[in-house]
Parts: C-alpha cells; structure tokens; sequence
C-alpha cells in the first residue's frame, strides 16, 4: 500500500466516523481500548488504554481514524494500567468467534469470498442453537467481524467470572471434542430389570435422540421392504438386525421417543452410533478455541471499520441473521454514491453491494466503496484523480 | 454456641457464634485453652491424614472444637506454606463432605428431629448461594425415599466454576446432558459440588496476615511442629520395587505389627502407609497389607490415594529423624547410620542387592 492510498483511506475512515453513531459497549470505562494506525507497514497496536486515555471516543476516531480499532472483552478496576498483573481483572464477556480460516471444508484459497461467509453464517446460526437452546444465554450480541467471520459477545453475569478452563469446557462441548459417544446411551435399572437408554434431556445426547426419532419418522413413511433396505444400508446391519430393529419399532413406538434402545438389539445400538457420528459431524460449530479462552483478549469494536476490507463491524438483531449479506448489507454508505479512480495490477472482479463490478488492469473509475474495498484488501492503489 | 456450629465451623452463623461469645483468641493462644489443642490437631490431622475429624472426639466440648476453627486458621497462615492451605482446605471439605452426607440422610429418612446439630440440604444451599442455582428435576422425588440418583439441575456457571475438569471424563460439560442453562446431575453428583464449594469457602481469604506478633509467638512451638510435617513430604522419585526383605528395621516392624492385626496409631499408620505408597505399591496392594488389621479399608485407600496426590506428585514418609520421634524408629542397623530417610534406606540396599545380582551374573 503506498502513501497515497494510505492517506486517502485515512481521510476517508476519519470522514467516515465523523458522521457514524457508535454505541459503546456496557462498561465501556472499565474497558482496555486498542487501536491500529494508518502507518507504513501497520500491525502495530496501540494499546492499554483506558477510555480516560482516549477521552471521548467519537472524537478520538474522527481524530485519529485508526486502521483497526479493539476493545477487551475483560473489564479492568485499571483498564489502562500497562502491565496486565496491574489492570486489577474483574470478569470477561465469553466471546464466540467464527473464522472461515477455521472452517472445515472451505479452502480459503479455492473459494470466493462470499461462498466462505456464507458458509461461516451457517456455521453462526448453528453456535446459535448451542448458545440459545442447551445454555440459554440471555445477554447476546451477534456481531459480523468485517472480516471473515462472526463474533457472539455474552455477557450474561452467570458466565463473566468463568476462568480460561471453564471456558475450555463450553468450546469443547461446543465442538464435541472428547465427546464420550459410548457414554451416550447409558444403562438404568427399575423395578429389577436394566435397560439401555440414551441421555435425552440434554447434549449431544438430546441431539442424536432428535435425529434418531427424524430417522425413524422416515422408516415409518416408507414400506415394509424400502425400510429394510434403507436400514441395510448401514455398516454392521444385515438383513437380521434390519428385522429387529424395524420389529421392536412396530411393536412398541412409544419406546425409542423415551429414549429407550433395548428393544432394537445390538442392531439399533449401531444405528445409534452411526447417527450419533453424524450428528456430531453436522451440528458442532468450528469457534476458534483462544479466543473463547483467553479472558484478556482484545476484540473489534462494532460499528468501526475494518481496515483490511472496509466492511463495517456490524451488530446483528438475532431476526436479521437470516436475512444477513455482509457484501451487501456491511458496506458502509458513507463509500456509496460516487465515483473514485484506483490502479490495479491485474484485472479483478469484485462481488459487493449486490453488484459484481468487473475491473481491468490499470487505471479504473468504480464507485467507491468497490475502490476502498480493493484498497484495503490490498488489490489497488488510489490513482491521482 | 452448639453443635451444629462445631460440625460446621464455616458457616456464616458460626463464625457469628464466634463473634458474639466475646473470646479473643488472642487470649485463647496465649492461655493454652483447649481448643489451642484442638485446632493443632485439626491441622495436623489434615495434613497428615486428611480429615479433620479428631481421633478423641469425646475429649472437646462443642466450644473447644467451634472454637479451634478459627485457631486452625491462624496455624495455617502462620505455616505460611501454599501446600499446607491446599491440603487444610482439602481435609476440612472431606470432613465437612462426611458429616452433611450423614446429616441428608438421617434428616430425609426422618430418624432424627432436625434443628439441633443436624443441617438439611436446603439450609447448605441456602449457606452457599446456590437457592436459584440447583433445584430437583421434579418435586416428587423430594418427598420420597432420597436415592443417590435422584436427578438435580444445575445452572451452568455454578456447574463450571465448582467443577474440575480433571474430576474425569463424566464430569466434562461435553458429556453432560445440558439444556435451557442447566447442567443435569445426580444427588450423588451434588454432594461432590457441595464439598467442593465448601473447600472454596475454606480456602477463601487463607493465609491471611496475622497481625498480632503476641500471637505468632504464643503459637511458635506448633508453628514449628507443623512445619516440621510438611517439611518431611518432599516429593521424591519413584522406587517400583517391592523387596519387603531389604525394608529398613522401622518398616520391617511396622509391618509385622499390621501383619498380626496390631492397632497401630496414626502417625505410624501414616509412616508405613506413604512408605509403601512411596514405594511404588498400588491401592489394592497396600490394603492388602492391612488386611488383617483392625483398621478400616476405606480410610486406608483415602489415605493411599491422598498421599498419592491428584498432582501425580508423590510424597515421603516421615524422616528418621520424625520416625524417632514418635518412637518407631526401632532396631537400627549399620545401614541406618549412613541414611536420614527410611526410603533413601531401602534405595541404597536395593542398590547393593543389584550390585550383588549383577557380580553375580559376570
């Protein structure tokens, strides 16, 4: 990036926040504040400041329009203090980050940008099932990184004094790992008898019952003979076990919605395992564990931009999710409505706004928030207009 | 002050009880009160064994032994030692563990009338804070006969913050059956979080600076024997060999003496017990050791388990120099003259028992 670019970015950026209205998160003074300037080579943060350092932050960022700006997820009796052991810790917001770096089955060097969001919200809306439903979180905010991903900031009191291993937990369960899969169906005795039982109320084991039953939905539907078959699909069960199963399920219905899986015989127990690997396959989330860990970590601040891709760092009502496209709907309107020339070394096509704008190498005038976009990115220099 | 304050000398209204009785402890250290006696032994019952249970419970009044709390306390900051906390804080959560795990059950079965010394689990929720955080799964199994497996939701920061993940593999959040906030548990389950909370609560402000040097000084002489105990459990290397022939004399006679159901007290229960600990014998071994001895099998394997340490880290027994003391170091032999530590004997004879072996084989 050259002077010139990096000057007019900063211009902009500066215009940008003279005219946006940030909201600051809860505690904003017992926060440590850090940011990143416009300068030649620019990775090194400034940090350890407390909001007294900054003073009023709108101005500060009208002032300073910084690359990148961060603030702690931790709250601090001395956010400003510089040695961490002095900032005097005083509990931390469990913070959840999606990464499409971190996403299995996404080649970060195969994919376009969009297809790799679009898969990271995927990723979002099923950390949001964990979040909402088996933690009931209730103090959540869903925050597009301007980035690559997704952040979930909670702040729900029960979880702010939680220290880095009880954190490790809730990634762990989150992303299954040590999962104990033969622990899922457990073994309880009434009235004299034992019988196996899977753990419905709750976990990994409520999820494989809920796509067990949705199996067995499925068998229901079908005839006799295309259930056998769709049953004989299954490693380890032959037409035997098919017959078992499908028996002890006609007989008594009522028994696998309990949870109970004795009746099914060695056969439905495999079957079991085999959903159960499925299950944990499809619903775990991919979060980037050190930074759910770390409870002294710094994250971006919404409603700033983000300096390697212009995107403004936008706050989500849990209703907008769905609805999300962070290439249309994070592009900030200050950069729309007017033209700008930037010089490119090699032709590119860039997807936002809704719009893919088609650029040749050389000099090219586009609107310019596709300009500042490619700028960021590193993809274009501002040419002298 | 009653006996419900000396089970549970942690709890808000015995500490008040404490307050409001006027004694300065102060007065009590330097006038050699009982419970001075009392809060020693606490101590070194809990670093020596892990419990704080007094082994002559008819001996202490209920004020010597609400009272010897607080004075144990003091011991432990004055030892002014990170390990000594950890275990101190350890053994009263065991005990405490022992007595409210007696006390459901007899308030449940309704054997005993309640509000004298007994405590419900209610009032121990209510004690820690924890009303809104656990609750039965239904209201029926309340008035039933409680079962270990009676199940209990918990909410899920208290889950996390009582529970270490080190507990094993049943207790990590990823194989719980957790829903709306709640982790789900057993009654059984619940009792390990309430001992573990008490531990907290026990630890919790330890040491503290004890600013009157009156004091300090008063109890210099068990400042010095406690130390002395701690001092003794270095942690050292692991010896996996079991060769009772090349014991050294003390263990020898211990041995023999479990061997033929003697009683044997606690601090030689103690010796032989870490020594066979240190020695590389597992749990199942060294019960087997005092099979035919009067003492209780559960508290043997307590024992092995505690000196063992969840750490990994292993400690020794007593010293000769702390084996004399207590009168076990017994028929000493030219090797004793050449050690300080019953295992650096059976070290160096194992060592010239190898040489032995291995001139033998050229």
């Amino acid at each position: 990036m050259n002077r010139r670019t990096r000057e007019y970015l900063r211009g902009r950026f500066g215009d940008y926040y003279r005219s946006a209205d940030l909201t600051l998160p809860p505690a904003a003074d017992r926060r440590e504040w850090g940011h990143i300037p416009w300068t030649a080579g620019g990775t090194t943060m400034v940090r350890h400041q407390s909001l007294l350092d900054v003073g009023d932050l709108g101005g500060f960022l009208a002032r300073e329009s910084p690359r990148h700006v961060y603030f702690s997820a931790a709250r601090y009796a001395d956010p400003g203090a510089n040695e961490m052991d002095d900032k005097g810790w005083q509990g931390a917001d469990l913070v959840f980050d999606l990464d499409a770096d971190h996403l299995p089955g996404v080649d970060p060097d195969a994919a376009s940008y969009a297809e790799m969001l679009a898969e990271c919200k995927d990723a979002l809306l099923r950390l949001l099932t964990f979040l909402e439903d088996d933690f009931s979180f209730s103090e959540m905010e869903i925050v597009f990184s301007g980035g690559r991903g997704y952040h979930v900031h909670v702040r729900d009191e029960s979880v702010r004094e939680l220290d880095s291993e009880a954190r490790r937990e809730i990634v762990d369960y989150v992303r299954a790992i040590d999962l104990d899969a033969d622990g899922l169906v457990t073994t309880r005795s009434e009235r004299g008898t034992t019988r196996r039982v899977l753990r419905t109320e709750g976990g990994w084991g409520k999820r494989t019952h809920e796509a067990l039953l949705s199996f067995v939905e499925e068998l229901e539907a079908m005839d006799d003979e295309d259930a056998q078959e769709r049953l004989q699909e299954f490693d380890g069960i032959g037409e035997g076990r098919a017959k078992t199963i499908l028996g002890a399920l006609q007989r008594n219905p009522d028994a696998i919605r309990q949870g109970n899986v004795e009746a099914g015989g060695p056969g439905l127990r495999l079957l079991v395992d085999t959903v159960a690997q499925g299950v944990v396959a499809e619903q775990t989330a991919p979060i980037d564990e050190p930074v759910t860990t770390d409870v002294r970590r710094l994250i971006r601040l919404p409603g700033s931009i983000h300096g390697g891709s212009s995107l403004v760092v936008t706050r989500l009502e849990r209703d907008d999710v769905d609805d999300f496209e962070p290439l249309r709907d994070a592009v900030p309107e200050r950069f729309t409505g007017r033209d700008i020339t930037v010089e490119l070394d090699e032709p590119a096509a860039v997807e936002l706004g809704g719009e893919t704008t088609k650029l040749s190498a050389g000099e090219n005038a586009v609107e310019e928030s596709v300009g500042v976009f490619l700028m960021t990115r590193g993809a274009a220099e501002k040419a002298r207009e | 002050m009653n006996a419900r304050h000396a089970r549970y000398p942690f709890f808000a209204a015995a500490r008040e009880a404490v307050g409001q009785s006027g004694v300065a402890l102060g007065e009590l250290v330097t006038t050699d009160d009982p419970a001075v006696s009392r809060a020693l032994e606490r101590v070194e019952r809990a670093l020596m064994a892990g419990t704080v249970e007094s082994e002559t419970p008819g001996e202490w009044s209920a004020r010597d032994e609400l009272l010897s709390y607080p004075v144990a306390r003091i011991l432990v900051s004055l030892i002014d030692a990170p390990a000594a906390v950890r275990k101190y804080a350890q053994a009263e959560a065991a005990t405490a563990y022992d007595r409210f795990t007696d006390d459901f059950q007899s308030t449940d079965d309704g054997l005993k009338s309640t509000g004298t010394s007994t405590v419900e689990l209610g009032e121990f929720l209510t004690e820690f804070e924890l009303t809104d955080d656990v609750r039965p799964e239904s209201d029926t199994q309340t008035a039933g006969q409680p079962r270990k497996d009676d199940p209990y939701r918990v909410s899920l920061g208290t889950y996390l913050t009582l529970v270490d993940p080190d507990w094993g593999d049943r207790w990590r959040l990823v194989n719980r059956e957790v829903s709306e906030g709640d982790v789900r548990i057993t009654r059984e389950e619940l009792y390990d979080l309430l001992r573990e909370a008490v531990r907290r609560q026990v630890a919790e402000g330890l040491p503290f600076v004890v600013g009157d040097d009156a004091i300090a000084e008063a109890l210099s002489a068990e400042i010095e024997s406690l130390r002395g105990l701690l001092a003794d459990r270095k942690p050292v290397g692991r010896i996996d060999t079991v060769v009772p022939d090349l014991f050294p004399p003390c263990m020898k006679q211990l041995l023999e003496r479990a061997g033929r159901g003697a009683e044997l007290d606690h601090h030689s229960r103690f010796a032989l017990t870490a020594f066979l600990t240190g020695i590389g014998m597992d749990t199942d071994e060294i019960v087997a050791v005092y099979r035919d001895s009067a003492l209780d099998e559960e508290e043997i394997r307590y024992q092995t388990e505690y000196l063992r340490d969840d750490s990994g880290t292993q400690y020794a027994p007593p010293s000769c120099a702390t084996m004399a003391a207590y009168g076990d170091c017994v028929n000493t032999d030219e090797r004793c003259e050449t050690i300080t530590h019953p295992l650096a004997y059976y070290a160096r004879a194992l060592d010239d028992e190898g040489e032995r072996a291995g001139n033998a084989a050229d």
